[in-house]
């Protein structure tokens, strides 16, 4: 709680015609023993103003400082004051430089309208009251176990577990099977993994395997499995079921390298899988090559899956509805369902893969026999990255011959040997190979299509959220946030996280460990790790109010918060990424952040001044903008010359799920004539930072919308907007379209009252 | 679905092709980059991107029947923009020097004029074949070398050597020609029947408008787009300069065996420098070594990346090299009246002759027939 601030204004960065010393008169004279000091200075920027600063600090005993000029997503590094609360205004991108008339017309920059001051003169007295509502957040350092979980003792998971290791971490690194090496174990050869990238070679997981058995910070279980996880980033407890039974032991992050399997072969019939001899996959090709047993001279690599696959296999799935589970009986906890997630998809999905391993494998028919020969036929072959080098090398070999093609048929001829009918191929003909073998793709499917593997002991279930979305990879689309798994602590890496080779997963398993890390330290010093990196604030609960609804527990993307029997909420801080969704849902307003809260935003909204009368002075609209996209959006948007009305006053929140339902009841009854909410994208292909956030928040809007129905005001006056950062160029549009639609509404019915 | 084509790869086939001069056919990726860039390719099933996959799945039957490996002039702007250094130019090139390895017997001979192994073999039958007559009339002669005026018909003379070993190498050649000419024919054909719609016209008056519009103009030299050097010039003036000379060879011919019919017409060789055939030959000579000039300094320069030369082509040009060079010459050490000189240039000079003539069929060469030929039957097809 700031209760001495000191309000300082930027000229230099705000100009506008704005008399300053007016407005900082205006300011202290209404915040009085508050704002003791209110000045202005020409440069903020300068060393001379800073100075000045911690003098009124040290003489005026000030515990807050607001800074009135450009946005704070400038500088924000420059203005640091140890043990003050410091604030910023944006009186820069959103005061001066996208103000326009309602007209239309562009102010005269010498003598600024009474419009612009009265917004200018709204924010600054938003700044006060949202500073003096904020105290300074302490954090919540958890046990901090330095020790790291790998799951999963292959490839991938033998670099995480050396790398870990390396950077002086404890490990302890649980394999299912009774050996090390996983997958890359059945390997002949490897695709290349270093320059020149055009001949394959030995993998080495020997060595890896060597390294981690040889290294004593790594603990090695094997037919061991992960039972439960329970606990927090930073404080896990993690069950290992071991062949003698369970074991508790404490980790601080884990690193998810389950791995995959290979896809169902019965997705492959169509192919003449399992009723025509020599029709094997790549990966019992793989296992052929391995043991030295490639007897066939001539072979097919078929990449072209169209006949496995339905016309659209992203269609929805009209599968019959599933069958009711059996209702627990009275007392009985439901046991999760797990779904599986595996489907013919996993076939296309691994493309690029089967590509590069079809390379691999003809190569293999090549030097089996002088003469060899081996034909490629795809619907596009798909080489990544510095593998292009490699393919080079495949396709230049004289017994490689590959076309697209689809493939037509495939029959058993009388000596055995296979027919293969294709057509739409480069050679102009529909053609007929002879081959003594047909290899098909082995379809990659994610450990996590099929099993919980980690078996959270979270309240939201014991596998990942929202694997649907991924086909049952433990993915996410944080394109800003690799590794992510949306369970905190937990990072993916390898062939569980996507289809990848075998130097994707070793540089996937270097970051995932990097995460991993990170995220150990951050528990230890109670910060956030991501996307607020850093951030000391973390959700407060006032209990005495609370009344077990368990909103909060059900939509918190990030199964942070679990509860007791009667539903009291238990949070994990270091699960939580400090969005606020919690503090939106809950009706009772108990979830608060030291620095962001119910109340703050709240008495911001109740700072705006509304005209009485909507024909005279205007209207006034609240924009909650989220900080992520839509806030940095409107900033490029100013910065670029666009402009918008002068009657909205915009307030930044963490992101739209933090927006609880009372704030737009404040703005209605206060006679504010509309909200507008600005959020990312939602849905399927979701760009919220945290996850489900602007999702949740339509959803209340629905329920906000009723309720302003039954009281007689227009539920159109609240609406949402989906903003990416890049559509900055399209806001001042969107914000023109609303005001529009106010005006011809008219007032608030409230407005006055 | 149409008839299925069972494909067979001929691996062996795809070594032959590339040591022919198609070392990168395997590089292609099949992006078209050559069929879209080549300026004269036709709009339907254009080559060389189809000849590429041919060639990389070894589907020897259907690049050797083939007949749009002769639509290609050779101007090298698909090589140039190849994003894979595949140079589809080389393979076509490669391909037509495999067609006249193959097209005629015996092929031992085309087998022979594949590879510079075999040059000593090519070399060493004329070099036999003349030194025979030279030593015969040295002995006639008693010296080595005829004393005297020199006249080269004193050594190799042309009523009973050079003229009916040259007739009948020429005409052995003109035969040969002929079958490969049917034979080639033969292999462009497709299966089945075709039926022909519209007008036609006779072979003879297509092969009139390819000589017309094509051979004697050089039209499709003009139309090879990216193609920015002397080639079509330096082409040109080596074929007029061919043409000159079988004219001027032809009107000594007829001087020469009808003088003894009707003595006015008679002429006698060696000829005065005056004498208006002397004249032609002597700029025919000229022309034919500017082109040459021409033709070999523009192939130095290809960059080997993106155009590279084979053997068919040196072959051919340093044949043609030594027949001008060895001619000028031997007229010039007969002015000047160094005799042994002389008659050794001119034994090289035959030698070079007969090598030109001999394997015209098998060498390079042959493409003045057997383009001929097939352009000829793209235009009776309607292929354009």
């Amino acid at each position: 709680m700031a209760t001495k601030i000191g309000v300082y204004f930027d000229q230099s960065s705000i100009g506008g015609g704005l008399d300053l010393e007016s407005l900082a008169d205006t300011v202290g004279g209404k915040w009085g023993d508050l704002t003791p000091v209110c000045k202005v200075f020409p440069v903020l920027a300068d060393k001379k103003a800073r100075d000045e600063i911690i003098a009124d600090i040290e003489e005026e005993g000030l515990d807050g400082v607001l800074l009135c000029g450009a946005s704070p997503r400038v500088d924000w590094d420059l203005y640091e004051f140890e043990g003050v609360l410091v604030d910023r205004v944006n009186l820069r991108e959103q005061g001066v430089l996208s103000y326009k008339n309602p007209d239309g017309s562009l102010p005269d920059p010498e003598a600024a309208p009474q419009l612009l001051e009265a917004l200018v003169t709204d924010y600054v007295n938003m700044g006060v009251v949202r500073l003096q509502k904020t105290t300074a957040p302490d954090g919540s350092p958890s046990e901090g176990v330095r020790r790291v979980l790998v799951l999963g003792g292959g490839w991938t998971g033998l670099t995480a577990a050396t790398n870990a290791s390396l950077a002086g971490h404890e490990v302890v690194l649980v394999e299912k099977d009774e050996v090390l090496g996983g997958r890359a174990l059945g390997l002949l050869k490897t695709v290349p993994l270093s320059h020149p990238y055009t001949d394959v070679h030995d993998t080495g997981i020997e060595k890896k395997i060597a390294a981690v058995q040889g290294d004593a910070n790594i603990t090695v279980y094997t037919k061991a499995k992960l039972a439960k996880l329970s606990g927090q980033p930073g404080d896990f407890t993690a069950t290992i079921a071991l062949a003698s039974g369970e074991q508790e032991v404490k980790v601080g992050a884990v690193v998810l390298a389950t791995g995959w399997q290979p896809q169902d072969t019965k997705v492959l019939e169509p192919f003449g899988y399992g009723s025509l001899q020599n029709v094997v996959t790549a990966a019992e090709f793989e296992k052929l090559a391995k043991n030295g047993g490639i007897t066939a001279r001539r072979v097919a690599f078929i990449l072209n899956t169209a006949l496995a696959e339905p016309a659209d296999p992203y269609a929805e799935v009209c599968a019959e509805a599933p069958a009711e589970a059996p209702a627990p009986a009275e007392g009985e906890a439901a046991a999760p369902v797990v779904k599986d997630h595996e489907s013919v998809r996993h076939l296309p999905i691994s493309n690029a893969i089967s590509s590069v391993v079809a390379l691999k494998q003809a190569g293999y028919v090549c030097d089996a026999f002088e003469g060899g020969q081996a034909f490629i036929l795809y619907d596009s072959m798909v080489v990544q990255g510095i593998h292009e080098r490699f393919y080079k090398a495949a396709q230049d070999r004289l017994g490689v011959m590959m076309s697209k093609a689809e493939i037509r048929s495939i029959t058993q001829a009388a000596d055995g040997s296979l027919n293969v009918l294709c057509d739409k191929t480069l050679i102009g003909d529909d053609i007929e190979i002879n081959v003594d073998m047909v290899v098909l793709p082995t379809g990659i499917v994610p450990a996590t299509a099929k099993d919980p593997i980690v078996n959270f002991d979270y309240r939201q279930g014991p596998a990942f959220p929202d694997l649907e979305l991924f086909e049952g990879y433990a993915d996410s689309n944080y394109i800003c946030f690799p590794y992510e798994t949306r369970r905190t602590g937990v990072y993916a890496a390898g062939c569980v996280r996507q289809p990848m080779m075998l130097d994707a997963a070793e540089e996937d398993a270097v970051g995932a460990t990097m995460k991993a890390i990170q995220c150990i330290e951050s528990a230890n010093r109670g910060v956030a790790v991501h996307p607020r990196s850093g951030d000391l604030s973390y959700p407060l609960f006032n209990f005495v109010r609370c009344t077990q609804c368990k909103r909060c527990t059900e939509e918190c993307p990030f199964g942070a918060l679990d509860d007791d029997e009667k539903g009291t909420p238990k949070p994990n801080p270091a699960r939580c990424r400090r969005c606020g969704t919690c503090m939106g849902a809950c009706p009772e307003r108990v979830i608060s952040f030291a620095n962001y809260n119910i109340d703050q935003i709240g008495s911001m909204i109740r700072e705006i001044n509304v005209p009485p009368d909507m024909k005279k002075g205007g209207p006034r609209v609240v924009i909650l903008a989220c900080e992520n996209d839509a806030y940095p959006a409107l900033d490029m948007a100013a910065l670029r010359g666009k402009h918008w009305s002068p009657y909205v006053r915009i307030i930044p929140v963490r992101c739209l799920g933090s927006v609880n339902a009372i704030w737009v009841a404040d703005a209605m009854s206060k006679g504010i004539d509309g909200v507008m909410m600005l959020g990312c994208k939602y849905g399927d292909d979701y760009q919220c930072h945290f996850v489900k956030g602007s999702e949740i928040c339509k959803r209340r809007k629905e329920n906000i919308a009723e309720t302003l129905n039954r009281l007689g005001v227009e539920p159109d006056r609240v609406e949402q907007y989906e903003v990416a950062i890049d559509e900055y160029d399209k806001l001042p549009g969107v914000i023109e379209d609303f005001m529009n639609m106010i005006l011809e509404k008219g007032p608030n019915p409230f407005k006055g009252y | 679905m149409a008839q299925p084509v069972r494909i067979q790869p001929d691996l062996e086939f795809v070594k032959e092709l590339q040591a022919v001069g198609g070392e990168s056919l395997k590089k292609c990726y099949q992006c078209a980059t050559c069929s879209v860039a080549c300026p004269i390719s036709p709009t339907s099933n254009p080559y060389p991107r189809k000849e590429m996959v041919w060639a990389s799945w070894g589907l020897k039957d259907k690049l050797l029947s083939d007949v749009d490996i002769w639509l290609c002039h050779n101007c090298g702007t698909c090589s140039d923009l190849c994003p894979r250094g595949a140079k589809p130019g080389d393979l076509l090139s490669a391909l037509r020097n495999m067609t006249y390895a193959r097209l005629t017997q015996p092929t031992v001979v085309g087998k022979w004029l594949s590879s510079p192994q075999y040059l000593p073999i090519l070399v060493a039958i004329p070099a036999i074949l003349w030194a025979v007559v030279w030593m015969i009339m040295a002995g006639v002669n008693g010296s080595l070398f005829p004393q005297g005026d020199i006249v080269f018909g004193k050594l190799f003379p042309g009523d009973f050597t050079i003229d009916p070993i040259f007739m009948l190498t020429f005409f052995t050649a003109v035969g040969i020609l002929f079958k490969g000419t049917k034979n080639l024919i033969a292999s462009f054909q497709p299966e089945g029947r075709t039926l022909m719609l519209g007008k036609t016209k006779h072979w003879t008056l297509h092969l009139v408008d390819v000589i017309l519009e094509e051979v004697l103009t050089h039209t499709k030299f003009k139309d090879c787009g990216a193609d920015k050097s002397d080639r079509k010039v330096g082409h040109m003036i080596l074929m007029y300069s061919f043409v000159i000379l079988a004219f001027v060879t032809g009107v000594v011919a007829v001087g020469h065996w009808g003088g003894k019919v009707i003595p006015a017409i008679e002429i006698h060789t060696p000829m005065p420098l005056t004498f208006p055939v002397k004249i032609l030959a002597n700029i025919g000579a000229v022309m034919l070594l500017v082109g040459l000039a021409i033709l070999t300094v523009r192939r130095k320069a290809l960059d080997p990346k993106k155009t590279s030369s084979n053997y068919y082509d040196w072959y051919l040009l340093g044949v043609i090299w030594v027949v001008a060079v060895t001619g000028v010459l031997s007229q010039l050490f007969r002015l000047a009246g160094i005799a042994p000189v002389a008659y050794s240039v001119y034994y090289v000079h035959l030698v070079a002759v007969w090598m030109l003539f001999a394997y015209l069929p098998w060498s390079k060469l042959g493409h003045l027939v057997y383009r001929t030929a097939a352009l000829t039957y793209v235009r009776a097809m309607g292929r354009r």
